[in-house]
């Protein structure tokens, strides 16, 4: 409006007869919008509705005219130095002039208020995305982006609002205006906007009156406007929550500008919870891997070293876990000068819940294996040590424990379930020794035993778990226990751990690049 | 893998094609105690169409026989392959099921 100022100027100037423009907005009344000094003017109140007229005032007389195409506003002119009457003939001629810069001037005056109006939005959603881009948890940012976005609309009363899958409702996680304690939604509450809105994914403007629920009463007053938080892939779309504003300021409804607004906010509010629970995924994943590692150190390090019996034995024994931890185990055991325990475990399954059962029943297993010679009589207390917890599990350990008594000469064993345990003979004969009872856990009744002739330094235990007689290769074929069995006699006089050694290299030549499908458990022994 | 449910007679017969493992036990598990709530009695489970059953698959079929008798009930198999047999052997389990060679024979065996 500044080049009308300097018309106006320079007219009154000419003339002596100042002028003014008046504007009035639909309820308020008339205020000076321009005007080159503001002593000499009409009071407001006196300006006529009509339009054109001649006003006699205590000053002088003025000339009112109404600006065309415009809502209610007024050009003035008068009263002029010395008492001089304005001339109608001046009044004419300005009167377009000011008409048409009058116009111009509060086009653009509307046009820089929505351009303002439209960089606030973007400021707001620019803003938002640092907010999230920043943080991981929503909940943190949830509360700064709730008092951006009711500052920017204008809204006293606003509210996130999640769906929470187990309880099946809207839970808040940030409201702003809300003097109550804060209430969740159930998703099937037909009194609720907010419910609808998350059932038919779409935005919706609600009176005060639609909303009948209990549970929505805190969040809205007045008017209210509900948006759906929505996350949408290439798969399809998934409601997340709501958005909800209420109580404007203006008292004024909700424009299509600030439903597209707080749609667009509530879009950016999906993509960042999606985000942040795949980060929290990724974390809990790394997390996770990091404590499988940790347990897999454990369990290798609960298996006892081959070379602490080495007065007593020639051991070689290895576990290779098909997961960080597994349910394939070992044990040796000192139980006099003469006699020697091993034993060889695997529970079924593999992951954290067989790794646990592994340690329960290997701890067990040291303490019984003290107390009770006899093989049979060792699984019986053993069985009674973790039968609850295999019950509880439905899982089962198959289960090789031998006892060498190089005095007597013989090997007695038990054995529940456990496939592969076999004695190559000094003569090269390989006889196995077959499962007595079913895997341990599966019934209740104790363990048989059996014994046979022990050949010191010369008879060979050779067991194997059927991660190793099953493994299978790219084709499909399985390496299976005679492949073990003739690695073994081939090598036979040599070092256990030369044995053990030939036979794992025998099984990675078969598999090639095969993944392992099971723990894969070896254990030699001579005494 | 997949498990087909049929009744013939008194006899609920489940045949499992594929492979009996950890990833589908549950699901083999479920499905028989359904047909046990109902207050079905008589399984057969046919592996004709089974080529392997890993540890867990063998667990659930021991939980089952177990859950199953309890019910005044009986769990019987039937057409294991070879090397099912031969696992089964020796791992002693074929003292704890009754294991026959076909279906007919199986369930004239009830």
């Amino acid at each position: 409006m500044k080049d009308l100022h300097a018309v106006l100027a320079a007219f009154q100037e000419a003339t002596q007869c100042p002028v003014a423009v008046w504007v009035a907005d639909d309820k308020m009344p008339p205020t000076l919008a321009i005007a080159v000094s503001s002593g000499n003017v009409l009071s407001p109140d006196t300006l006529p509705e009509t339009e054109q007229g001649a006003l006699l005032t205590n000053n002088g007389q003025v000339i009112t005219a109404r600006l065309s195409g415009l809502k209610r506003a007024w050009m003035t002119m008068g009263p002029c130095e010395g008492g001089r009457r304005p001339l109608e003939r001046n009044a004419e001629l300005l009167l377009p002039v000011v008409n048409r810069m009058m116009r111009t001037g509060l086009e653009m005056e509307h046009t820089a208020a929505e351009l303002a109006g439209r960089y606030e939005e973007i400021s707001l959603l620019y803003t938002i995305s640092e907010i999230l881009g920043r943080t991981v948890a929503l909940e943190e940012a949830a509360k700064t982006i709730l008092v951006e976005l009711s500052q920017t609309v204008g809204s006293r009363r606003a509210a996130i609002l999640l769906y929470d899958k187990p309880t099946t409702m809207l839970y808040a996680v940030a409201a702003i205006g809300v003097e109550a304690q804060l209430t969740s939604i159930p998703i099937n509450d037909m009194g609720s906007v907010a419910a609808r809105v998350f059932r038919t994914r779409h935005l919706a403007i609600a009176d005060a009156s639609e909303s009948t629920s209990e549970h929505e009463a805190v969040y809205s007053r007045d008017t209210m406007l509900a948006a759906p938080i929505i996350w949408t892939s290439s798969t399809g779309s998934l409601p997340l929550g709501v958005v909800i504003l209420s109580e404007r300021e203006t008292g004024q409804p909700f424009s299509a500008g600030d439903q597209k607004l707080v749609a667009a906010v509530a879009t950016q509010i999906g993509i960042a919870i999606q985000n942040s629970r795949l980060v929290r995924a990724s974390m809990d994943q790394q997390r996770l891997q990091q404590e499988m590692l940790l347990a897999h150190d454990l369990q290798m390090k609960l298996l006892p070293q081959p070379g602490s019996l080495s007065a007593d034995a020639e051991i070689a024994a290895r576990v290779v876990p098909a997961e960080s931890v597994g349910g394939d185990f070992y044990h040796l055991f000192r139980l006099s000068n003469a006699a020697t325990g091993v034993m060889i475990g695997d529970v079924s399954g593999h992951g954290y819940r067989a790794a646990l059962i592994m340690a329960l029943t290997m701890s067990a297993a040291s303490i019984h294996a003290q107390i009770h010679s006899d093989p049979s009589a060792m699984l019986a207390a053993l069985l009674g040590s973790v039968r609850e917890e295999l019950a509880t599990t439905e899982m089962f350990v198959s289960l090789f424990y031998g006892v060498i008594n190089r005095k007597k000469s013989c090997l007695n064993y038990a054995n529940t379930g456990h496939p592969h345990a076999f004695v190559l003979g000094p003569d090269g004969k390989c006889d196995r020794l077959p499962a007595l009872d079913p895997p341990l856990g599966m019934v209740d009744a104790p363990p048989h035993a059996a014994s046979l002739p022990w050949h010191s330094r010369e008879s060979l235990l050779v067991l194997f778990t059927d991660g190793i007689s099953d493994a299978r290769n790219a084709k499909g074929d399985r390496f299976g226990e005679q492949r073990v069995l003739d690695a073994v006699k081939k090598y036979r006089s040599e070092p256990v751990e030369v044995i053990q050694e030939k036979v794992f290299e025998s099984l990675r030549r078969f598999l090639g690049r095969t993944p392992l499908r099971d723990d894969q458990t070896l254990v030699l022994l001579r005494a | 893998m997949s498990f087909t449910i049929r009744k013939q007679g008194e006899i609920v017969v489940v045949d499992v094609e594929g492979q009996l493992i950890v990833g589908n036990r549950q699901e083999l598990k479920q499905k028989v105690l359904d047909e046990l709530e109902k207050g079905e009695k008589r399984f057969l489970i046919d592996f004709t169409q089974t080529g392997y059953i890993d540890s867990s698959g063998l667990g659930v079929l021991v939980s089952l026989s177990k859950k199953i008798r309890e019910q005044g009930g009986e769990l019987r198999l039937a057409n294991l392959n070879d090397d099912l047999k031969t696992l089964f052997e020796l791992t002693k389990l074929d003292t704890l099921f009754q294991i026959s060679d076909s279906r007919e024979r199986a369930l004239e065996s009830f």
